[in-house]
This record gives C-alpha cells, sequence and structure tokens, in this order.
C-alpha cells in the first residue's frame, strides 16, 4: 500500500492546494475537483452538491475512496453481534490470497458512501378549502395512501385540519407516517433522545462519532433538517479536535471530506494526512 | 360484445357463490380491545358477518387520536378502486371518510351535520346572551 500511497498523496496536494491557495469564490473554485461532467456512478444514489463539482462525479469518488483508506482490520472490526467462538481455517496461499480479495470486495460494499443532499423545500399544498367544516372536529385526520408499489416519495398523504383546510402533510408528518405504516428497521417513530444538541457534545466527548452517525442515517431521510444537522455537527467536532483517524476507514469520511473542503477547513486535515503518509 | 365479456369476466366469481343477489361491500370491521376499537377498511362480501372473513383489507382507521392530536386513516388506493371497478357498494362511513380525504368528493351528510351544528351552536349563543341580559 506504501507504492500507491506516495503518488496518491501527490494527486491529491496538488488538488488541495487550490482551495488554500487561491481566494475564489468557494463554488467556482470547485471547478478544480470535478470536471463538471454528469455522474457516471450509482444511479439509486442521487447526491448533488453545486452544479459543476457533484459528489456523485466519477473522480471525486475515486479521489475520496482512495483517501478513505481500506483498513480491513478496523472495518470488519467486530459490530455487535451474538458471540461465536472464532473459526480456524487451514489455507494455501492461494486460497489466503482469494479470500483477502473477497474481503476487500466486501469492504468495499460496506464502504459505500450514503448521499449528501442539499435541505429539502418545506412542503405547503393546500389541495381543498372547506370552510363549511369548521368547527365540526377538533382532531386532525392524517390520510395515508398504503399502496405497496408507489415509492415513498411518491405517497400521498394528506392532512384535514379542524378548520376544513385539506393540506398536504410536511415532512415531518410524512416521514412519521411512513414509518408507522411501513416500519423500517433501526428508525424509531420518535428520533431518540441522543440527536439533541447536549447529548451530543456527550457522545463526542467519548469519541463515538462513527456509531452516532450510523444512528442518524437509519433514523433521518438524508435530506432531512436533523440528517445535515447532526451530520455538520459531528464533522465540526472532529475538525476542532483533528480527530480523523475515527472515521478513516469508515463510509462516513467521503462526506467528510467534502463538507470540510466546501467550507475551506482542510488545513488539520491535510496535515493529518501528511503525517500518516510519512 | 366487448362490454358483456368484461362485466361477466369481473362479476364471474359472484355468479358462482352462494350469495344470491349479493354484492360486495367496502365497508368497516370493528377490532380492538375494551374501550379500544379500531376499524379496519375491508371488502367483503355484504351478506357476511361484520368482523368474519373478508375479500381483502383495504386500509384501517383509527378512531381515537394519538399523542399528536391526529386520527390516522390508511387507504389502500389502488386496491379500493379496483373493487369499486368491480362493482363493491360502499357504506357509509367510509364514504364519509374517503370524502374528507378528498378521493370522493365530500359527502353531502358531512356537510348537512356541519350546517345544523353551527346553527345549534348560533341558537345557543342566541339564548345564552339573552339570558344574560335580563339576569343584568
Amino acid at each position: 500500500m506504501a507504492a500507491l500511497g506516495v503518488p496518491r498523496w501527490r494527486c491529491l496536494w496538488r488538488r488541495a492546494a487550490a482551495p488554500l491557495g487561491l481566494r475564489r469564490p468557494g463554488r467556482a473554485l470547485l471547478g478544480s475537483r470535478g470536471y463538471g461532467q454528469d455522474a457516471g456512478s450509482e444511479a439509486d444514489k442521487e447526491k448533488s452538491d453545486v452544479t459543476k463539482p457533484c459528489f456523485t462525479d466519477e473522480l471525486v469518488q475515486r479521489l475520496l475512496s482512495k483517501m478513505t483508506g481500506l483498513d480491513l482490520q478496523k472495518i470488519f472490526r467486530p459490530i455487535k453481534q451474538e458471540l461465536k467462538p472464532p473459526t480456524y481455517k487451514l489455507m494455501t496461499e492461494k486460497q489466503l490470497a482469494e479470500a483477502t480479495r473477497k474481503a476487500i470486495k466486501e469492504a468495499k460494499e460496506l464502504l459505500k458512501m450514503p448521499p449528501v443532499l442539499s435541505e429539502r423545500e418545506p412542503i405547503d399544498d393546500v389541495l381543498a378549502e372547506d370552510r363549511i367544516l369548521e368547527g365540526t372536529e377538533t382532531v386532525k385526520y392524517v390520510f395515508t395512501d398504503i399502496t405497496y408499489s408507489t415509492p415513498h416519495r411518491e405517497r400521498f398523504i394528506v392532512v384535514r385540519e379542524p378548520s376544513g383546510v385539506l393540506r398536504k402533510a410536511t415532512w415531518e408528518e410524512r416521514d412519521r407516517m411512513i414509518q408507522v405504516y411501513f416500519p423500517r428497521e433501526g428508525r424509531k417513530l420518535v428520533p431518540p433522545p441522543i440527536f439533541k444538541d447536549e447529548n451530543l457534545m456527550t457522545v463526542f466527548r467519548e469519541d463515538r462519532h462513527e456509531d452516532v452517525l450510523n444512528l442518524c442515517i437509519a433514523q433521518f431521510e438524508p435530506d432531512s433538517a436533523n440528517y445535515i444537522r447532526v451530520h455538520h455537527q459531528t464533522y465540526e467536532d472532529i475538525d476542532k479536535h483533528a480527530k480523523y483517524d475515527l472515521l478513516r476507514s469508515t463510509r462516513h469520511f467521503g462526506g467528510m471530506v467534502w463538507y470540510l473542503v466546501n467550507r475551506k477547513k482542510t488545513d488539520g486535515l491535510l496535515i493529518n494526512m501528511i503525517q500518516r503518509n510519512l | 360484445q366487448v362490454l358483456a365479456r368484461v362485466i361477466m369476466v369481473h362479476l364471474a366469481h359472484l355468479l358462482m357463490k352462494n350469495y344470491h343477489g349479493g354484492h360486495v361491500a367496502i365497508r368497516m370491521a370493528l377490532g380492538g380491545c375494551a374501550n379500544r376499537p379500531f376499524f379496519r377498511i375491508v371488502a367483503a362480501y355484504n351478506k357476511r358477518a361484520r368482523d368474519s372473513k373478508y375479500l381483502e383489507q383495504v386500509g384501517c382507521y383509527d378512531p381515537l387520536p394519538n399523542s399528536h392530536n391526529e386520527k390516522l386513516v390508511g387507504l389502500n388506493i389502488e386496491r379500493i378502486k379496483h373493487w369499486i371497478g368491480c362493482g363493491a357498494h360502499v357504506t357509509k362511513p367510509v364514504e364519509k371518510l374517503l370524502g374528507l380525504s378528498g378521493f370522493f368528493p365530500l359527502h353531502p351528510m358531512t356537510i348537512t351535520n356541519a350546517e345544523r351544528l353551527r346553527k345549534r351552536r348560533a341558537l345557543k349563543a342566541i339564548a345564552a346572551s339573552e339570558e344574560e341580559t335580563p339576569g343584568d
């Protein structure tokens, strides 16, 4: 890996030197990073940040994944699973190489970066106004379309207020209803208190940023305000205390680098990377 | 000729079963526990008991409001459309719910009840104010 390390670092240095040195407005300056072509990679994840350099550009993704590194020991560190005694296998050299290759492939799967999207616009769309119904009810009615085959983004979720107004549900209401009728593993109806600001500070003091980010991905939609807020706070904290190694071989590394580059706070990270490669 | 074949295909199962002159209804089946009702919106044969075997569950309705003060109603719109297309009848409570949801136009009884309630409240308000003024 050492042979690959040096040229990687060098090409990165040249690209990353541009944000530090020149005083250009944030968006146009990132043209050096991605060539602004349309995204070639994963069709299902839509991560578009700016018009010119996209998060999904092939080049950007390759750079980010190289920077993330492939520390097998850390990736396949035991996740909390049922205890099984370790199995020992006797292999020839060829079989060992084959097993390492398969492990690397699986590790690459685990390292798929979660999408980075801009915050979603609030919905307020009134479908009907029936003021005649005002005063008949004291309660809202929330109607959800439970057709199994519609994607969750296109589902009709509609609220009839006690004032008689029929409006589309807000994003929070939508998330809650979809979780009620189509429960997803790892997601709770009420977001756990770990995501409040005071509790986040406690978690950061214990260096468990990765766990928080994993919980956040399970709980919130990628373009919700909470998801973005938690991620930004985590990245800020890591940057403040220079704890980049915590996210080194995880799938959150790319997102963190993207965030820091967009805000031009890459000094600490670059110093850390130089030290590591040397 | 084509029309007849279409109707035949859809209603064929009705001709084969035991209910003479029955039809499919989309109605509410009560479930839940004591002091805790819960309705399933269900497509069932008209002659069947309220809570017994149905053809398909097509939604649910929780009459008690939750912690956010909402009554939750789930409706499988695609299947409701299918059953209505097969000639199912819809009972009044389900019609009212669908009217409130916007899938059907507002049920006339909803509007009538709203107007009646309003008139009654207006009369009560007038009666209350008349009581106060002589009482002064």
